[in-house]
Protein backbone atom coordinates (compact mmCIF):
# COMPACT_ATOMS: atom_id res chain seq x y z
CA UNK A 1 0.00 0.00 0.00
CA UNK A 2 1.18 3.61 -0.61
CA UNK A 3 2.58 5.63 2.47
CA UNK A 4 0.40 8.77 3.02
CA UNK A 5 2.35 12.33 2.44
CA UNK A 6 2.14 12.41 6.40
CA UNK A 7 3.53 9.04 6.76
CA UNK A 8 6.17 10.00 4.60
CA UNK A 9 7.22 12.73 6.39
CA UNK A 10 7.16 11.30 9.59
CA UNK A 11 9.70 8.72 7.91
CA UNK A 12 12.03 11.76 6.80
CA UNK A 13 12.02 13.01 10.27
CA UNK A 14 12.94 9.36 11.31
CA UNK A 15 15.68 9.46 8.54
CA UNK A 16 14.69 6.61 6.79
CA UNK A 17 16.07 6.06 4.03
CA UNK A 18 14.41 7.23 0.36
CA UNK A 19 11.04 8.65 1.76
CA UNK A 20 12.62 11.71 1.23
CA UNK A 21 13.28 11.04 -2.23
CA UNK A 22 9.31 9.62 -2.95
CA UNK A 23 8.28 12.94 -1.47
CA UNK A 24 10.14 15.01 -3.74
CA UNK A 25 8.98 13.31 -6.62
CA UNK A 26 5.49 13.66 -5.50
CA UNK A 27 5.27 17.29 -4.66
CA UNK A 28 7.81 18.57 -7.52
CA UNK A 29 5.76 19.24 -10.11
CA UNK A 30 3.34 20.90 -7.80
CA UNK A 31 6.30 22.82 -6.04
CA UNK A 32 8.04 24.20 -8.94
CA UNK A 33 4.39 25.41 -10.25
CA UNK A 34 3.16 27.44 -7.30
CA UNK A 35 7.00 28.71 -7.44
CA UNK A 36 6.81 29.90 -10.67
CA UNK A 37 3.50 31.02 -10.18
CA UNK A 38 4.41 33.32 -7.50
CA UNK A 39 7.89 34.47 -8.76
CA UNK A 40 7.45 34.06 -12.59
CA UNK A 41 11.23 33.27 -12.76
CA UNK A 42 12.66 29.69 -14.03
CA UNK A 43 15.63 29.48 -11.59
CA UNK A 44 14.24 31.64 -9.05
CA UNK A 45 11.32 29.27 -8.95
CA UNK A 46 13.67 25.91 -9.26
CA UNK A 47 15.94 27.95 -6.46
CA UNK A 48 13.13 28.46 -4.20
CA UNK A 49 11.37 25.13 -4.66
CA UNK A 50 14.65 23.20 -3.67
CA UNK A 51 14.69 25.45 -0.50
CA UNK A 52 11.72 24.31 0.37
CA UNK A 53 12.47 20.83 -0.15
CA UNK A 54 15.49 21.35 2.09
CA UNK A 55 13.78 22.83 4.65
CA UNK A 56 11.40 20.26 4.76
CA UNK A 57 13.69 17.70 5.13
CA UNK A 58 15.29 20.14 8.42
CA UNK A 59 11.84 20.60 9.95
CA UNK A 60 9.80 16.87 9.22
CA UNK A 61 10.53 16.37 12.42
CA UNK A 62 7.96 19.20 13.78
CA UNK A 63 5.38 18.61 11.68
CA UNK A 64 2.46 17.79 13.69
CA UNK A 65 0.17 16.39 11.74
CA UNK A 66 -3.09 19.14 12.79
CA UNK A 67 -2.78 20.25 9.44
CA UNK A 68 -2.72 18.09 5.81
CA UNK A 69 0.80 17.98 4.82
CA UNK A 70 0.52 19.47 1.82
CA UNK A 71 -0.81 22.78 3.64
CA UNK A 72 1.94 22.60 5.91
CA UNK A 73 4.42 22.31 2.83
CA UNK A 74 2.65 24.60 0.51
CA UNK A 75 3.42 27.34 3.62
CA UNK A 76 7.31 26.54 3.87
CA UNK A 77 7.25 26.69 -0.06
CA UNK A 78 5.27 29.87 -0.35
CA UNK A 79 7.17 31.72 2.69
CA UNK A 80 10.01 30.54 0.56
CA UNK A 81 9.35 32.55 -2.27
CA UNK A 82 7.49 35.87 -0.46
CA UNK A 83 11.00 35.68 1.18
CA UNK A 84 13.04 35.46 -2.12
CA UNK A 85 10.82 37.99 -3.34
CA UNK A 86 11.33 40.51 -0.68
CA UNK A 87 15.25 40.14 -1.03
CA UNK A 88 15.23 40.68 -4.57
CA UNK A 89 12.89 44.02 -4.24
CA UNK A 90 14.75 45.23 -1.39
CA UNK A 91 18.03 44.84 -4.00
CA UNK A 92 16.14 46.38 -7.08
CA UNK A 93 15.11 49.13 -5.09
CA UNK A 94 18.61 49.89 -3.26
CA UNK A 95 19.81 49.94 -6.98
CA UNK A 96 16.97 51.97 -8.09
CA UNK A 97 15.12 50.11 -10.42
CA UNK A 98 11.26 50.02 -9.98
CA UNK A 99 8.96 46.95 -10.42
CA UNK A 100 5.74 47.25 -11.09
CA UNK A 101 4.63 44.43 -9.31
CA UNK A 102 5.69 46.06 -5.95
CA UNK A 103 3.04 48.92 -6.02
CA UNK A 104 0.55 48.47 -3.04
CA UNK A 105 -3.17 46.63 -4.35
CA UNK A 106 -4.67 50.01 -3.77
CA UNK A 107 -1.94 52.97 -5.21
CA UNK A 108 -4.12 53.80 -8.75
CA UNK A 109 -2.30 52.62 -11.93
CA UNK A 110 -2.81 54.27 -15.66
CA UNK A 111 -4.90 50.83 -16.74
CA UNK A 112 -6.99 51.15 -13.86
CA UNK A 113 -8.20 54.87 -14.16
CA UNK A 114 -8.90 54.65 -17.79
CA UNK A 115 -12.45 54.29 -18.35
CA UNK A 116 -13.98 51.14 -18.94
CA UNK A 117 -14.44 50.57 -23.31
CA UNK A 118 -17.94 50.83 -24.63
CA UNK A 119 -17.73 47.88 -26.17
CA UNK A 120 -17.36 44.19 -24.87
CA UNK A 121 -13.39 44.06 -25.16
CA UNK A 122 -13.93 40.04 -25.72
CA UNK A 123 -15.36 40.67 -29.05
CA UNK A 124 -12.42 42.66 -30.17
CA UNK A 125 -9.76 40.02 -28.56
CA UNK A 126 -9.09 37.05 -29.85
CA UNK A 127 -8.72 33.73 -27.09
CA UNK A 128 -5.11 34.24 -26.92
CA UNK A 129 -4.31 37.90 -26.64
CA UNK A 130 -6.72 37.83 -23.75
CA UNK A 131 -4.79 35.17 -21.83
CA UNK A 132 -2.08 36.67 -22.29
CA UNK A 133 -3.77 40.11 -21.15
CA UNK A 134 -5.44 38.29 -17.95
CA UNK A 135 -2.11 36.71 -17.38
CA UNK A 136 -0.05 39.64 -17.52
CA UNK A 137 -2.43 41.74 -15.23
CA UNK A 138 -2.30 38.94 -12.68
CA UNK A 139 1.30 39.17 -12.83
CA UNK A 140 0.53 42.74 -11.28
CA UNK A 141 -1.34 41.69 -8.61
CA UNK A 142 0.68 42.19 -5.37
CA UNK A 143 2.79 38.83 -4.06
CA UNK A 144 -0.30 38.00 -1.03
CA UNK A 145 -2.35 38.20 -4.14
CA UNK A 146 -1.12 36.37 -6.75
CA UNK A 147 -0.40 33.73 -4.43
CA UNK A 148 -3.60 33.84 -3.13
CA UNK A 149 -5.40 33.35 -6.49
CA UNK A 150 -2.82 30.94 -7.68
CA UNK A 151 -3.36 28.54 -4.47
CA UNK A 152 -7.39 29.13 -4.87
CA UNK A 153 -8.00 29.22 -8.79
CA UNK A 154 -5.24 26.89 -10.00
CA UNK A 155 -4.51 24.46 -6.90
CA UNK A 156 -8.04 24.16 -5.81
CA UNK A 157 -6.89 24.58 -1.72
CA UNK A 158 -10.10 25.81 0.43
CA UNK A 159 -9.78 29.18 1.55
CA UNK A 160 -9.10 27.92 5.18
CA UNK A 161 -6.22 26.04 3.98
CA UNK A 162 -4.84 29.06 1.69
CA UNK A 163 -5.49 30.85 5.27
CA UNK A 164 -2.96 28.11 6.89
CA UNK A 165 -0.42 28.83 3.73
CA UNK A 166 -0.52 32.32 4.10
CA UNK A 167 -0.77 32.57 7.73
CA UNK A 168 -3.59 34.84 8.21
CA UNK A 169 -7.11 34.92 8.88
CA UNK A 170 -9.66 33.43 6.70
CA UNK A 171 -11.47 36.67 6.35
CA UNK A 172 -8.50 38.29 4.92
CA UNK A 173 -7.78 35.24 2.42
CA UNK A 174 -11.58 36.50 1.43
CA UNK A 175 -10.61 39.85 0.85
CA UNK A 176 -7.57 39.01 -0.85
CA UNK A 177 -9.38 36.93 -3.41
CA UNK A 178 -12.28 39.90 -3.92
CA UNK A 179 -10.01 42.62 -4.32
CA UNK A 180 -7.49 40.45 -6.51
CA UNK A 181 -10.58 39.49 -9.11
CA UNK A 182 -12.53 42.90 -8.90
CA UNK A 183 -8.93 44.23 -9.83
CA UNK A 184 -8.87 42.13 -12.81
CA UNK A 185 -12.18 42.52 -13.90
CA UNK A 186 -11.76 46.24 -13.57
CA UNK A 187 -8.63 46.09 -15.85
CA UNK A 188 -10.30 43.62 -18.16
CA UNK A 189 -12.98 45.97 -18.57
CA UNK A 190 -15.54 43.19 -17.16
CA UNK A 191 -17.51 44.92 -14.90
CA UNK A 192 -20.62 45.04 -16.89
CA UNK B 1 -30.07 43.21 3.02
CA UNK B 2 -30.52 44.69 -0.62
CA UNK B 3 -28.65 47.86 0.00
CA UNK B 4 -25.80 45.92 1.82
CA UNK B 5 -23.65 43.73 -0.73
CA UNK B 6 -21.93 40.59 0.11
CA UNK B 7 -19.01 41.03 -2.47
CA UNK B 8 -15.89 39.30 -0.24
CA UNK B 9 -18.56 36.18 0.15
CA UNK B 10 -19.06 35.42 -4.03
CA UNK B 11 -15.91 33.92 -4.52
CA UNK B 12 -15.98 31.35 -1.84
CA UNK B 13 -19.77 30.67 -2.97
CA UNK B 14 -19.08 30.02 -6.83
CA UNK B 15 -16.18 27.80 -5.64
CA UNK B 16 -18.62 25.87 -2.97
CA UNK B 17 -16.25 27.04 -0.38
CA UNK B 18 -19.26 27.77 2.76
CA UNK B 19 -20.61 26.09 5.71
CA UNK B 20 -23.99 25.51 5.24
CA UNK B 21 -25.42 28.64 7.42
CA UNK B 22 -23.72 31.06 5.04
CA UNK B 23 -23.97 29.09 1.64
CA UNK B 24 -27.98 29.75 2.84
CA UNK B 25 -27.52 33.36 4.01
CA UNK B 26 -26.09 34.24 0.56
CA UNK B 27 -28.05 32.33 -1.33
CA UNK B 28 -31.21 34.23 0.14
CA UNK B 29 -29.22 37.62 -0.58
CA UNK B 30 -28.57 36.47 -4.18
CA UNK B 31 -32.68 35.93 -4.49
CA UNK B 32 -33.31 39.46 -4.16
CA UNK B 33 -29.94 41.19 -5.32
CA UNK B 34 -29.49 41.65 -8.69
CA UNK B 35 -26.32 43.42 -8.30
CA UNK B 36 -24.51 40.55 -6.58
CA UNK B 37 -25.88 38.01 -8.77
CA UNK B 38 -24.69 39.56 -11.97
CA UNK B 39 -20.97 40.14 -9.58
CA UNK B 40 -21.40 35.99 -8.86
CA UNK B 41 -21.27 35.40 -12.36
CA UNK B 42 -18.75 37.32 -13.32
CA UNK B 43 -16.21 36.20 -10.62
CA UNK B 44 -17.32 32.78 -11.81
CA UNK B 45 -16.44 33.25 -15.73
CA UNK B 46 -13.27 35.16 -14.37
CA UNK B 47 -12.27 32.16 -12.06
CA UNK B 48 -12.85 29.51 -14.64
CA UNK B 49 -10.54 31.33 -16.92
CA UNK B 50 -8.18 31.52 -14.73
CA UNK B 51 -8.05 27.60 -13.57
CA UNK B 52 -8.46 26.83 -17.10
CA UNK B 53 -5.81 28.94 -19.20
CA UNK B 54 -3.01 29.21 -16.37
CA UNK B 55 0.12 29.16 -18.26
CA UNK B 56 2.58 26.15 -17.18
CA UNK B 57 6.02 26.80 -16.30
CA UNK B 58 8.82 26.76 -18.19
CA UNK B 59 9.64 22.74 -18.44
CA UNK B 60 12.82 21.17 -16.47
CA UNK B 61 14.17 18.07 -16.50
CA UNK B 62 13.28 16.35 -13.08
CA UNK B 63 16.17 13.97 -12.89
CA UNK B 64 18.82 17.05 -12.87
CA UNK B 65 16.80 19.02 -10.57
CA UNK B 66 16.46 15.94 -8.38
CA UNK B 67 20.30 15.56 -8.45
CA UNK B 68 20.73 19.33 -8.00
CA UNK B 69 18.68 19.09 -4.92
CA UNK B 70 20.51 16.30 -3.23
CA UNK B 71 23.53 17.63 -3.74
CA UNK B 72 22.52 20.92 -2.19
CA UNK B 73 20.97 18.86 0.76
CA UNK B 74 24.31 17.07 1.06
CA UNK B 75 26.15 19.90 1.20
CA UNK B 76 23.60 21.65 3.81
CA UNK B 77 24.02 19.11 5.69
CA UNK B 78 27.79 18.59 6.05
CA UNK B 79 28.23 22.42 5.80
CA UNK B 80 26.17 22.40 9.44
CA UNK B 81 28.20 19.50 10.67
CA UNK B 82 31.16 21.22 10.38
CA UNK B 83 29.91 23.97 12.08
CA UNK B 84 28.96 21.71 14.66
CA UNK B 85 32.43 19.91 14.98
CA UNK B 86 34.09 23.68 15.34
CA UNK B 87 31.99 24.65 17.54
CA UNK B 88 32.45 21.42 19.38
CA UNK B 89 36.58 21.42 19.28
CA UNK B 90 37.49 24.14 21.69
CA UNK B 91 34.36 22.87 24.51
CA UNK B 92 37.06 19.99 26.01
CA UNK B 93 39.93 22.57 26.57
CA UNK B 94 37.26 25.24 27.98
CA UNK B 95 35.52 22.37 30.46
CA UNK B 96 39.35 21.33 31.33
CA UNK B 97 40.30 25.31 31.80
CA UNK B 98 36.82 25.75 34.00
CA UNK B 99 37.72 22.84 35.91
CA UNK B 100 41.18 23.88 36.59
CA UNK B 101 39.89 28.00 37.97
CA UNK B 102 37.48 26.01 39.91
CA UNK B 103 40.11 23.66 41.87
CA UNK B 104 42.22 27.27 42.12
CA UNK B 105 39.75 28.99 43.77
CA UNK B 106 38.70 26.17 46.19
CA UNK B 107 42.14 25.61 47.29
CA UNK B 108 42.83 29.45 47.69
CA UNK B 109 43.30 30.31 51.49
CA UNK B 110 39.92 30.94 52.73
CA UNK B 111 38.18 29.38 49.47
CA UNK B 112 35.38 30.17 47.77
CA UNK B 113 32.84 31.44 50.40
CA UNK B 114 30.54 34.20 51.88
CA UNK B 115 31.44 37.16 53.82
CA UNK B 116 30.83 35.86 57.23
CA UNK B 117 30.65 31.47 56.76
CA UNK B 118 32.70 29.63 58.70
CA UNK B 119 36.35 29.02 57.46
CA UNK B 120 35.68 25.29 56.29
CA UNK B 121 39.36 24.14 56.99
CA UNK B 122 39.22 25.39 60.53
CA UNK B 123 36.15 23.59 60.96
CA UNK B 124 37.47 20.38 59.50
CA UNK B 125 40.63 20.89 61.95
CA UNK B 126 38.33 21.17 64.50
CA UNK B 127 36.61 17.79 63.81
CA UNK B 128 40.02 16.29 63.93
CA UNK B 129 41.38 17.48 66.55
CA UNK B 130 38.34 16.33 68.58
CA UNK B 131 38.36 12.92 66.93
CA UNK B 132 42.21 12.24 68.15
CA UNK B 133 41.56 14.07 71.40
CA UNK B 134 44.07 16.59 71.26
CA UNK B 135 41.84 19.69 72.24
CA UNK B 136 41.62 17.44 75.72
CA UNK B 137 45.76 17.57 75.96
CA UNK B 138 46.25 20.72 75.12
CA UNK B 139 48.86 21.58 77.72
CA UNK B 140 51.04 18.36 76.23
CA UNK B 141 50.37 19.89 72.24
CA UNK B 142 51.45 23.84 73.50
CA UNK B 143 54.41 22.46 74.95
CA UNK B 144 55.53 20.17 71.24
CA UNK B 145 57.91 22.58 70.42
CA UNK B 146 59.48 22.38 73.69
CA UNK B 147 59.39 19.07 73.55
CA UNK B 148 61.11 18.97 70.10
CA UNK B 149 64.05 21.22 71.11
CA UNK B 150 64.61 18.85 73.96
CA UNK B 151 64.57 16.40 70.93
CA UNK B 152 61.96 14.24 72.67
CA UNK B 153 60.45 13.75 69.92
CA UNK B 154 62.56 13.22 67.17
CA UNK B 155 63.95 10.52 69.90
CA UNK B 156 60.81 8.95 70.24
CA UNK B 157 61.68 5.26 67.89
CA UNK B 158 64.86 5.58 70.59
CA UNK B 159 62.81 5.37 73.91
CA UNK B 160 62.98 2.44 75.88
CA UNK B 161 60.25 0.01 75.16
CA UNK B 162 57.91 0.18 78.12
CA UNK B 163 58.71 -2.91 80.63
CA UNK B 164 56.14 -5.65 80.96
CA UNK B 165 55.03 -7.01 83.85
Amino acid sequence: MESSDEQLCRAIAAREPGAFDLLVERYQERAYRIAWSVLRDREDARDCSQEAFIRLHESAGSFAGQSKFSTWFYRILVNCCLDHQRRRRGWRRLVGWRDPRSDGPDEPDPVEQAPAPFTDPVDGMDKERRVTRVWALVEELSPQQRTAVTLSCREGLATKDIAAVLNVSEATVRVHLHRALSTLRRRLGDEG
Amino acid sequence: MKDVHLDEWLIDHVRGDLDPADRARVDAHLVACDHCRASRDRFAALMTELADTAPAPPPIHWGAYRAELRERLERRTSASGWLWARLARPLPALAAAGLVAVLVMAGLPGGVRAPGAPDPLALDNTLLATQLDMIARLDVVQQLDLLEDFNVIGELDELPEPQKG
